[in-house]
């Protein structure tokens, strides 16, 4: 990203590219770790392995969604489309496992 | 684009199907190339429908200028009035109201109408120049059609033929980047006045009384009666019954109404259109789901879809033809009311999976037409002799009843060749040619086995029963139910989304009804499941015996598996019988499934213990809120019985369609006769201290738990209006950007989820709020604890309830006290806006011909009450306040017994059925919707264990309201005594307006505190006109000389045969009708100037005495529209040349110019686009009216809005917000 400092009084990188950046950053370093997420948009539900971050896209293995036809398969998830996220971390809890127990 | 059409209206006599039923009197509007063929056609084929004789279908596409050149060759004045569409009053509407010229065409003349159309949708048109709503009148005769509009850029074909078409209700419709769609015209219309081919009144061949009256689509209608005279004269299938086999085509060959033909997954718009002048209708669309507002992605699924009179909707299915799974057969399209079902009023969706190329014939050797593949799909294969496609791989008899579907009976037969080369490789009972569940990976797999049983059901405390109660259970249930161990109650199944739900259902009822004061005798031999809302194979799935299809029914002792696939979250799947669901569905043979959101466990709310059955449960979910789950099922044509064995409302002879029976709700009904309690004060009715609590089903939950009711109705015909006081929710379930409402209208068959959150502890009442329903027992509670009980179990997610420190209250035979401290929802530092309230006697004046109601209760302000007494005619109390405001109501009662009409306490008109002692009350109450107040103390009625929340003559009870959002119209309603109060006029509305705005009378420009017309100043928002409706449909008036105006009898104007003036209307027309107190009945036009294209024309008689509401071209206009009063025939209301949103909250939302199913309990917005006159700012008179001909119109439920062209002295012009000046 090249820009001029100081543009019509703007300081670059703006607050919030600092801030989109650090929230990819956050998703690097949770790469191979459990995850869930949602999303304003449809399936709105993910959960499964990040297994990757490709520029500002989340590389979901999912396993669970909110209809069974998407799931099992990889997702590409726009970083900044992403509402409300948590990566499983040790001490902290555990996202749920959902199944269906018939 | 202009497009130009030269339409004629024609008498034309009507052939309805092909057993020569016909209206000699038909009048249509006709494209004028095709008026002498179809006249030559009619002349030739006297006793059989002609194709083209069929409801004017044209189209457009947005943003064309359509002229229509109509000519008139009636004998007397017509028209075409449009909706939806923008256009001059001037010279186009189609009518001759308020001071507008008259734009209906004279007899031989013509007219020009000029039309702008500007967004898609059904732009149907009736006439207006004789709104009689007597067999003489023309809309009941046929004159209506509709003007289809398309999105910009579409062009259309005929299906059969390919090449281009001019009208029609079927055509194919293409656009240059959007996918092409089957459009299909399907137009409901009932009442038409018909003969038999011998030119008798028809009669019914199972009672020899008269049959039914006409409920059709697009001129046709097919009655069970003519099918089943085939029967009793032993021309086919000799071992059939009737009811079972009416939409067989396998006897009968096609019906001559509508057959709707496309090929699996063709994309399809269905036009649902009510042409029509009396019910409001259900459609009900097998194996197909559509969403309500086809603009709103998220909004509710529907497969059941209520219509009224002269409204519309759009119906497009979700995947195309044969849904999700791409079913193949014949999806049966009904009107669900069970009457007009077997009168006739249904068709056939046909879905081929082989290409018609013209060649092809049915089985009984009718040829099957051409059919053109839609150009962007792919083509069918061609049928071949292995495979030669549906129907002709059945093997069926000609004559002889549906085969059995194979595989699927247990003990029954395997494929044959054909059917095997049809079928999908994994055949197995229940998904032979399609496979449901193959949509999901190894989806769960959850197997119920269901019976229908016979039994005698005890329907409330006084012992009114059904002897012959009919209801699914679970067959793990069925000895507790027999035995009594379990209460009667209707089946409901819990699964998740992703389910494979397999039924193994098994016919346990007797194959013989004996006869009662109700039925004739009736061979119910087999029976089935049908089931909504679920993907299924509708060949050998649907429970029902339809077309060319499969019977899959089976009977008595045997069992067949049905297979489903719940794809997603749904709602509450209705399922029920369709062999002899006209018979036996109001004994209680319904049910439903919910399909909750995947990975749900459903407990016992009481034990905790998992469950997959009950009306109520407890829901829990690792990730969203848990919640409670009710069901109610409600019912009417409900057949019981005394507690001595006699017959409650019986019919004037078996087998009679004519409303026999009463109510009920999940088999319990809690009539108010009997809750008078010692002081016979109806006043504390729905008291639990003085009555104890209701039969009716209780909801228990925490305070603070989120709840989900889940609404269906599961017999029989009529609409009912469901209303939760103190609750609301969104009226989309999974859309949280449309509005709140608290009230939903119901007919049979549909389902809604409700869900909202309980934020206090108290007892919430649920009531089916027409006057009749709530007489007659439909009402319960939502019980809300403060602390724990131990047979409710807390919710997994919330903080546990704390432990019990008081007694649970008991009932005490006595009148509650009032609450010591009335708490206020509000925050602390809320504004507080007081209104003293009195409520008393006064005679209202209903119009300028001097009807009047000599006894009427009106709610006014205390400073008002002086100036009404002292003769100002009052208008209902209409207040408002803003968002953030919490309102206090001091509320007096002045109310005296002996100025009551009948203080015996009997009263008779308008009637309900099971008329009974009922006191008139003195005690007052005043129950607001939408608002937000703990129903402890404010709810304005006296329910469960609350305290007193009346007012008796010298007492004040204050109320504290919380405007929490700017809700807009509320209805305001008296809860003290539903039989003597409301019919004389204790209702009103209240309006939640936006903060900061400031009321103004249109005329001085000063604050006001009440009133139905202001304008509304808002620093943020446009200067705004508020016209406010009440609607009311049940007022008790007399005429100049004193006597009693029995309504809607005595508005007709084709008056009425006097031998069938006591049948005519049902319990629930009665009664005078109109908006804010006032009416306009046509019949006193008629009286003085028997001209009935004059009948609105205020130059002939001066303004009508509804509200006439007035504005200046493009000024803003809210339209609040509420109906708190009281009867329960749904209404459209409609207002000429000018739309709106149907949901104000949510911008994207279908663009409408009607509203339709209102009944008691409705509370509606209307911001009008682009304010007064519309987009082109037409200065003119512009009616607003109901759309029900019957019996609506002409008894005085209609008005104008004047948009003045010029500025009045007794209006201000509003403040502009960009200028100053103002160019009027």
């Amino acid at each position: 990203m090249s820009h001029e400092n100081n543009i019509a009084g703007m300081n670059f990188p703006t607050v919030n590219v600092i801030h989109d950046q650090a929230l990819v950053e956050t998703f690097v370093e949770g790469i191979g770790k459990n995850i869930f997420i949602l999303t304003p948009s449809y399936p709105f539900v993910f959960i499964g392995k990040l297994v990757d971050v490709i520029e500002d896209q989340a590389v979901v293995d999912v396993k669970v969604t909110s209809i069974s036809e998407l799931e099992n398969r990889q997702w590409f998830i726009h970083i900044h489309q992403i509402e409300v996220y948590y990566i499983q971390q040790k001490g902290m809890p555990r996202i749920p496992e959902l199944k269906t127990n018939f | 684009m202009k497009r130009k059409f030269h339409v004629v209206a024609i008498s034309i006599r009507i052939v309805l199907n092909n057993f020569g039923d016909y209206n000699r009197n038909g009048i249509m509007y006709v494209l004028k190339e095709n008026e002498q063929k179809v006249k030559d056609l009619v002349k030739k084929n006297p006793f059989t429908p002609v194709d083209l004789v069929q409801p004017l279908c044209i189209r457009a596409n947005v943003g064309d200028e359509v002229e229509i050149l109509f000519e008139n060759q009636i004998h007397y004045a017509t028209g075409m009035h449009f909706q939806e569409a923008d256009y001059d009053p001037q010279d186009s509407d189609g009518a001759n109201a308020g001071f507008n010229p008259s734009s209906l065409a004279e007899p031989g003349e013509k007219i020009t109408y000029t039309l702008n159309v500007n967004h898609e949708g059904v732009y149907m048109f009736t006439d207006l120049g004789n709104p009689d709503s007597s067999d003489q009148g023309t809309n009941i005769n046929g004159m209506f059609g509709c003007l289809f509009v398309q999105p910009r850029g579409s062009w259309w074909t005929d299906p059969v033929t390919g090449g281009p078409i001019n009208s029609g209700v079927y055509a194919d419709i293409h656009h240059p980047f959007l996918p092409s769609y089957r459009e299909y015209g399907w137009i409901f219309h009932d009442e038409m006045p018909t003969r038999d081919v011998t030119g008798n009144s028809p009669l019914d061949p199972m009672t020899n009384q008269e049959r039914e009256s006409t409920h059709a689509v697009n001129y046709r209608y097919e009655p069970m009666e003519n099918r089943v005279r085939l029967l009793e004269e032993g021309v086919v299938s000799p071992d059939g019954h009737g009811e079972e086999v009416h939409h067989d085509s396998w006897v009968f060959g096609d019906p001559a109404t509508p057959i709707l033909r496309g090929y699996r997954g063709d994309p399809v718009k269905l036009r649902l259109v009510h042409g029509g002048v009396k019910e409001t209708h259900v459609l009900h669309y097998h194996v197909h789901q559509w969403s309500k507002d086809a603009k709103n992605t998220e909004s509710e699924i529907l497969d059941a879809q209520a219509v009224s009179p002269q409204s519309w909707y759009t119906v497009q299915p979700h995947y195309g033809l044969g849904s999700l799974q791409g079913a193949i057969g014949d999806a049966i399209i009904h009107c669900h009311l069970y009457p007009h079902f077997g009168v006739g009023m249904w068709g056939i969706n046909r879905i081929f999976d082989t290409l018609q190329d013209g060649t092809g014939c049915y089985p009984n050797g009718e040829p099957i037409k051409a059919l053109q593949p839609l150009p962007d799909r792919p083509c069918p294969p061609k049928p071949t002799k292995e495979r030669p496609g549906f129907p002709n791989f059945i093997p069926g008899k000609l004559g002889c009843k549906a085969p059995r579907p194979p595989l699927g009976i247990v003990g029954g037969r395997d494929m044959t060749e054909l059917e095997r080369n049809a079928a999908v490789p994994n055949a197995r009972p229940g998904a032979v040619f399609v496979d449901p569940c193959a949509l999901a990976d190894n989806p769960v797999v959850q197997e119920f086995n269901v019976s229908l049983i016979q039994l005698p059901i005890v329907y409330n405390r006084q012992g009114w029963n059904d002897p012959i109660g009919r209801i699914y259970v679970l067959d793990e249930d069925i000895e507790d139910v027999l035995s009594g161990r379990k209460e009667p109650e209707p089946l409901v199944m819990h699964m998740t989304a992703n389910t494979c739900v397999r039924i193994n259902f098994t016919n346990r009822l007797p194959e013989v009804v004996g006869g009662s004061a109700f039925q004739l005798v009736t061979r119910t031999y087999e029976t089935g499941v049908h089931v909504h809302f679920v993907k299924f194979d509708v060949l050998v799935s649907d429970g029902a015996n339809v077309g060319w299809n499969y019977d899959s029914s089976v009977l008595s002792g045997e069992t067949i598996r049905y297979e489903y696939f719940a794809d997603v979250e749904l709602k509450a799947w209705f399922f029920h019988d369709h062999l002899f669901a006209n018979f036996h569905q109001q004994h209680g043979v319904f049910g439903t499934g919910v399909v909750h959101p995947r990975f749900t466990k459903f407990l016992d709310s009481k034990t905790g213990e998992e469950v997959d059955h009950g009306v109520q449960i407890t829901a829990i979910h690792p990730l969203i809120p848990d919640y409670r789950d009710m069901v109610l099922m409600v019912q009417d044509f409900a057949l019981l019985y005394d507690k001595d064995g006699c017959p409650l409302q019986p019919p004037d002879f078996p087998g009679s369609q004519d409303d026999p029976g009463l109510f009920g709700v999940n088999y319990k009904n809690e009539p108010l006769q009997f809750r008078l309690g010692k002081d016979k004060d109806p006043a504390y009715s729905f008291s639990s201290y003085v009555n104890c609590d209701p039969i009716t089903p209780i909801l228990h939950c925490y305070e603070g738990d989120p709840i989900r009711v889940r609404l269906l109705q599961g017999a029989h015909e009529e609409s009912h209006s469901f209303n939760i006081h103190g609750l609301r929710w969104k009226a989309e379930h999974p859309d949280s950007e449309t509005k709140f409402r608290d009230q939903q209208h119901i007919g049979i068959s549909e389902s809604f989820t409700l869900e909202m959150d309980v934020p206090r502890s108290g007892d919430y009442l649920w009531t089916f709020e027409t006057e009749e329903d709530l007489w007659n027992g439909l009402w319960g509670l939502i019980r809300a604890f403060e602390e724990e009980v131990d047979f409710l179990i807390p919710l997994s997610d919330r903080e546990p309830p704390p432990q019990r420190t008081t007694a649970l209250p008991e009932p005490t035979g006595k009148p509650p006290e009032k609450a010591k401290i009335v708490p206020s929802p509000g925050p602390v530092n809320a504004a507080v806006k007081t209104f003293n309230i009195v409520a008393f006697h006064k005679p209202i004046t209903y119009s300028k011909w001097d009807e009047r109601d000599p006894f009427g209760i009106v709610f006014a302000l205390e400073e008002d009450v002086e100036d009404i007494l002292d003769g100002k005619n009052p208008e209902p109390l209409i207040i408002r306040a803003n968002q953030g405001d919490v309102v206090e109501i001091n509320l007096t009662s002045k109310l005296q017994f002996d100025q009551f009409p009948f203080p015996d306490g009997i009263w008779p008109y308008p009637p309900v059925k099971e008329q009974a002692f009922y006191p008139p009350s003195v005690r007052i109450s005043l129950h607001a919707q939408l608002l937000d107040y703990d129903v402890k103390t404010s709810a304005g009625e006296t329910v469960g264990f609350n305290p007193d929340q009346s007012a008796a003559p010298g007492e004040i009870i204050t109320y504290k309201w919380y405007v929490d959002n700017p809700v807009g119209a509320c209805g305001l309603w008296d809860m003290t005594d539903i039989r003597n109060h409301r019919s004389l006029g204790t209702f009103g509305c209240f309006i939640a307006e936006a903060k900061g705005t400031k009321y103004l009378d249109p005329s001085t420009g000063e604050e006001v505190k009440t009133g139905a017309n202001v304008v509304l100043r808002n620093p943020y928002l446009p200067d705004t006109r508020e016209f406010v409706l009440v609607l009311y449909d049940g007022a008790r008036l007399v005429d100049k000389k004193g006597d009693l105006i029995v309504d809607p009898v005595d508005a007709i104007l084709g008056g009425v045969d006097p031998e069938d003036r006591d049948d005519l209307v049902d319990t629930y027309d009665n009664g005078s009708r109109g908006f804010n107190y006032r009416t306009e009945r046509l019949i006193n036009r008629l009286r003085e100037h028997p001209v009935l294209k004059d009948l609105f024309s205020s130059r002939v008689f001066g303004d009508p005495s509804t509200p006439l509401f007035e504005a200046y071209p493009g000024d803003p206009i809210t339209i609040r529209l509420v109906n708190p009063s009281e009867r329960r025939r749904a209404h459209t209301f409609h207002l000429h040349g000018h739309y709106w949103n149907n949901d104000d909250k949510d911008i994207t939302s279908e663009v409408r110019s009607v509203e339709g199913e209102i009944v008691a309990g409705h509370a509606v917005d209307l911001p009008l686009h682009y304010g007064a006159g519309s987009l082109y700012q037409y200065p003119g008179d512009y009616m607003y009216r109901s759309g029900n001909i019957r019996w609506d119109i002409e008894a005085g439920m209609w008005g104008i809005i004047r948009v003045h062209k010029s500025k009045q002295n007794h209006l201000f012009v509003l403040k502009k917000k960009n200028k100053n000046e103002n160019k009027i």
